[in-house]
């Protein structure tokens, strides 16, 4: 055929009983091919299914109620990043999935002679474009709101009302209280005083571990020959009898006794924390 | 020392498998032999298990290899002497040093895919534990051993069934190629990867390791003996990869048919192209990574030893280094794969063509910088987690091309459902929610509490899975009439695809929920107010179990006695269905001579290719 083409940036394709040489690259497609790829009546359809299903989505992502309890207010903080992370992929899921779907019904082979397509494309500029700006914008706003704004709430505050020194050891918690001169080795049980900002110094004495606090959303690994801190603020008192988030728990892969690395907490009054440090073993120093 | 096989060993249809043993065991005990000699004339204790087999192994690796068939085939050409260069037919082709990379393709493929299914069998068990909150199948040491053999097996398989499966399958001949650039290394690719499960088997017999697929040290340097024979697993394959990695490199660079320039190449060699290149680049981190831990351990090297002044982290960065592109190597061949097949059965060009390939090489150039996502939690310093965050999070913009690719090339096609098009379409769905909870793990904010749990378990087996093994499954199906000559139960395949897919979803979809919900991951034991969704997840898990039996059932009668498949029964375009089935050694019998791309599907007249001299659309030479 004369019009078979030589060159790799150009190919023949027929459509309707036309011939039409038209460009590989996919910067200039010609209006023929705009015009099969965006057709009305199935744009529109999936259009109305893709709205309906997103609203539905969305709807159900503000108001799904999946959430652990949470401890205190950045925990709710996260929570709300996490609601907001659902809600915008909503639209993303539901657009592909309205597609594949509908393509699977719509646009499936329905007798063996069927075997082409009335219309072929290659490519189309508009909606390669759009996609990249679409998809570039929601990237560039998941990453301002809730990644940067997230890191900065994670880090700006850096002032604490009381110190707790974490050792994790194969396999149990240590802590001490440096300010109060005491300390509680292989602990069963960890009380906190409510509404108190702390910083959590965190190590391990052989191999990593990871102080957990499900409760908080917060966590950050023990590293042997290194202080990790986390800062958290005590809420309202809870403690593990009601609800088992309410813990330390070990994170990271550490031996046979990694799942049960745990400790409960109990987050109490002032006084009540009070009573329970004077009952701890004193730090003798030069004894660490 | 003449060390070729006799004439009983060359015919006998195992006996390279049974010299190559031999020769390999031989001298592993000469070597841990003299190792131990050594140590008793120094006077220390001559029977150390980590010592002993670290320097023995690489004698009894080269042993192996040596006998199955380096030496006759290959080494003795370097010495001046006569290669044997005889070559077997039928099956015994698949026990041999056969260089021919269909061979070798199947050959990853049998193999990876019985690990794939015993592993899965390890996840049975640990979804039996799980069924209770509390410990009822296994002591805390064993289920650490199973839930770690079944992480680094999983992982081995999703590295290397798709491309050492089908990239040596598909590759040579979808570029129109004879085989790939060096046979013979090829062939050394599969028999070093043959070495791994022997290993990882034998850690049985050594304590079993515990410190699961990542082997985060200092645990790792202290552990059981198994963890030595992990290490040099993961070196091994590491090897094999490198080897396979500039096989495939100069193959799609050197071997492509007259016309097939890099625009006109099947997404899936592109895709195992970009792989290769990552695995050329950076396989050999993990390999320092799993060496630096051995010499902690066996000499006390203190890399990762604080005491001495050394850095876990330092592991965990190296780790990660490889790893992560390795998630990649893992994901984006299926990926490809899928879309390969998207464009066959939806009867149309694949979409914006160029611009996935663009996807695909952006993946590749954005998973070096994108690391110590997966130490969110380890202390990095706050501009560190600025870095990665948004590194992660635009590696999504090069993988939502992908996605473009797959939506455009349906819309408006003629798809034809059949069972690899159902894979394919199903690669799509799971690889969307493996992305876009990839966004939850890619946000610090979030990642912190979802860091080690469930949530990130889900995740990685929608991607992995999802995406690479599903993948892996519409190859199967999409090339078995090639590879066998022989047609599958469409009604089985179909069966199989459904019970799959949808026990996949029950089984992961859920992980989800309890990952949020405080429970982490690499546990026997957890809260019991989480019993009940285990229930669920455990039975959704033994019903994905089970359907792999009707997936075995199918492949394995229909290979013995299914129809004849005719060459193209998909009446694709690509190279491969332009030969007979199953291809004939070095692929066809006229030279293919490109002449337009691979899924011009709407332009009747145009062939993709032409065969024989005659025909010179080009006018050219």
């Amino acid at each position: 055929m004369a019009e078979i083409c030589h060159k790799t940036s150009s190919i023949l394709t027929t459509s309707s009983g036309t011939t039409t040489v038209i460009d590989l690259t996919g910067s200039e497609p010609q209006a023929h091919e705009r015009k099969t790829l965006l057709n009305g009546r199935n744009v529109v359809t999936v259009f109305v299914i893709w709205l309906g299903l997103t609203v539905l989505g969305v709807f159900g992502a503000y108001h799904a109620d999946i959430y652990p309890i949470a401890g205190n207010h950045l925990a709710s903080q996260v929570d709300d990043a996490f609601r907001l992370l659902m809600m915008l992929a909503v639209p993303v899921f539901t657009f592909v999935v309205t597609i594949l779907v509908y393509s699977m019904v719509r646009f499936r082979r329905k007798t063996d002679a069927d075997d082409t397509p009335p219309h072929t494309f290659h490519s189309h500029g508009g909606v390669i474009w759009g996609w990249l700006v679409v998809t570039s914008g929601l990237t560039i706003a998941v990453l301002i709101h809730p990644g940067f704004t997230g890191l900065r709430e994670l880090t700006a505050d850096r002032h604490q009302d009381m110190v707790v020194e974490a050792l994790a050891a194969q396999w149990s918690w240590n802590f001490t209280f440096p300010e109060h001169g005491v300390k509680l080795d292989k602990a069963n049980d960890l009380m906190l005083p409510q509404g108190t900002r702390i910083r959590f110094d965190v190590t391990s004495r052989d191999v990593v571990h990871s102080l957990w606090l499900p409760m908080y959303r917060m966590k950050i690994d023990a590293v042997p020959g290194r202080t990790n801190h986390i800062y958290l603020t005590t809420g309202e008192p809870i403690s593990f009898s009601e609800d088992p988030n309410v813990r330390v728990q070990c994170a990271e892969l550490c031996g046979t006794g990694h799942p049960r690395m745990q400790v409960r907490v109990s987050i109490v009054d002032q006084q009540e924390f009070d009573i329970w440090l004077g009952g701890l073993e004193p730090v003798i120093v030069g004894n660490e | 020392m003449q060390l070729a096989p006799t004439a009983f060993l060359r015919d006998w249809a195992f006996g390279p498998l049974a010299f190559g043993m031999l020769v390999g065991l031989v001298m592993f005990f000469a070597a841990a032999g003299l190792i131990m000699g050594v140590r008793a004339w120094a006077g220390t204790e001559p029977v150390a298990f980590g010592p002993v087999v670290l320097g023995a192994y690489w004698f009894g690796l080269a042993g192996w290899l040596l006998g199955i068939g380096v030496w006759s085939k290959w080494a003795k050409e370097w010495l001046g002497l006569p290669v044997d260069r005889t070559m077997k037919t039928g099956w015994q082709r698949y026990f041999d040093f056969t260089t021919d990379h269909k061979v070798i393709g199947v050959q990853y493929l049998v193999t990876f895919l019985s690990m794939f299914l015993l592993a899965g069998v390890l996840a049975m068990l640990m979804r039996i534990e799980h069924m209770s909150g509390d410990q009822v199948l296994f002591s805390p040491a064993q289920y650490n051993y199973v839930m770690s053999l079944h992480g680094i097996t999983m992982v081995f398989v999703a590295v290397a069934a798709v491309i050492g499966g089908f990239g040596n399958y598909a590759v040579p001949i979808l570029i129109g190629a004879k085989d790939m650039a060096y046979p013979r290394l090829n062939a050394l690719s599969f028999w070093l990867a043959a070495a791994v499960p022997v290993l990882l088997a034998a850690t049985f017999f050594a304590g079993g390791f515990d410190a699961g697929w990542t082997a985060y040290a200092p645990l790792s340097t202290e552990n059981s003996d198994g963890q030595v024979l992990f290490n040099l697993a993961f070196i091994t394959l590491g090897l094999s990869s490198i080897a396979g990695s500039i096989n495939f490199i100069v193959t799609v660079i050197k071997l492509r048919a007259h016309g097939m320039g890099f625009d006109r190449l099947p997404i899936f060699v592109w895709a195992v192209f970009a792989m290769s290149l990552l695995g050329f680049f950076f396989t050999q981190y993990i390999a320092a990574a799993m060496l630096m831990t051995l010499l902690d351990r066996v000499f006390g090297m203190a890399f990762f030893d604080f005491t001495e002044g050394g850095d876990p982290l330092l592991y965990q960065h190296i780790f990660w280094f490889y790893s992560h592109p390795a998630v990649y190597i893992m994901g984006v061949p299926g990926l490809a794969l899928a879309l390969e097949v998207i464009s066959h059965f939806s009867r149309k060009p694949l979409f914006a063509y160029r611009w996935v390939v663009g996807g695909i090489l952006g993946i590749t150039a954005l998973s070096a910088i994108v690391w110590a996502h997966h130490m969110f939690t380890a202390g990095l310093s706050t501009a560190e987690l600025f870095f990665f965050i948004t590194t992660t999070e635009v590696i999504s913009i090069p993988t939502g091309l992908i996605f473009l690719g797959a939506l455009g090339t349906i819309w408006r096609g003629r798809l034809w459902l059949r069972t690899p098009m159902l894979f394919a379409l199903a690669v799509v769905f799971n690889f969307l929610i493996g992305g876009l909870t990839g966004i939850f793990l890619a946000d610090v904010f979030t990642d912190i509490h979802l860091q080690d749990t469930f949530f990130v378990v889900a995740h990685f087996h929608y991607t992995i899975v999802g995406a690479g093994i599903f993948g892996l499954f519409a190859g199967i199906y999409y090339w078995f009439p090639k590879i066998t000559g022989r047609t599958y139960s469409e009604h089985l395949a179909q069966l199989h695809f459904w019970w799959t897919f949808l026990s996949f979803n029950l089984t992961f979809l859920p992980m989800f929920w309890l990952g949020l919900n405080g429970m982490n991951r690499r546990i026997a034991v957890y809260p019991e107010e989480l019993e009940f969704l285990n229930l669920l997840v455990s039975l959704g898990g033994f019903s994905l179990g089970a359907s792999f039996l009707v997936f075995l059932y199918n492949i394995l009668k229909s290979w013995i006695r299914g129809p004849v498949a005719e060459a193209d029964p998909w009446r694709a375009r690509t190279l491969e269905w332009q030969t007979s089935s199953p291809p004939p050694v070095e692929n066809f019998t006229e030279a293919p001579r490109v002449v337009s791309g691979p899924y011009d599907y709407g332009s009747p007249s145009t062939a993709h290719a032409v065969f024989g001299a005659s025909t010179n659309p080009d006018g050219a030479g």
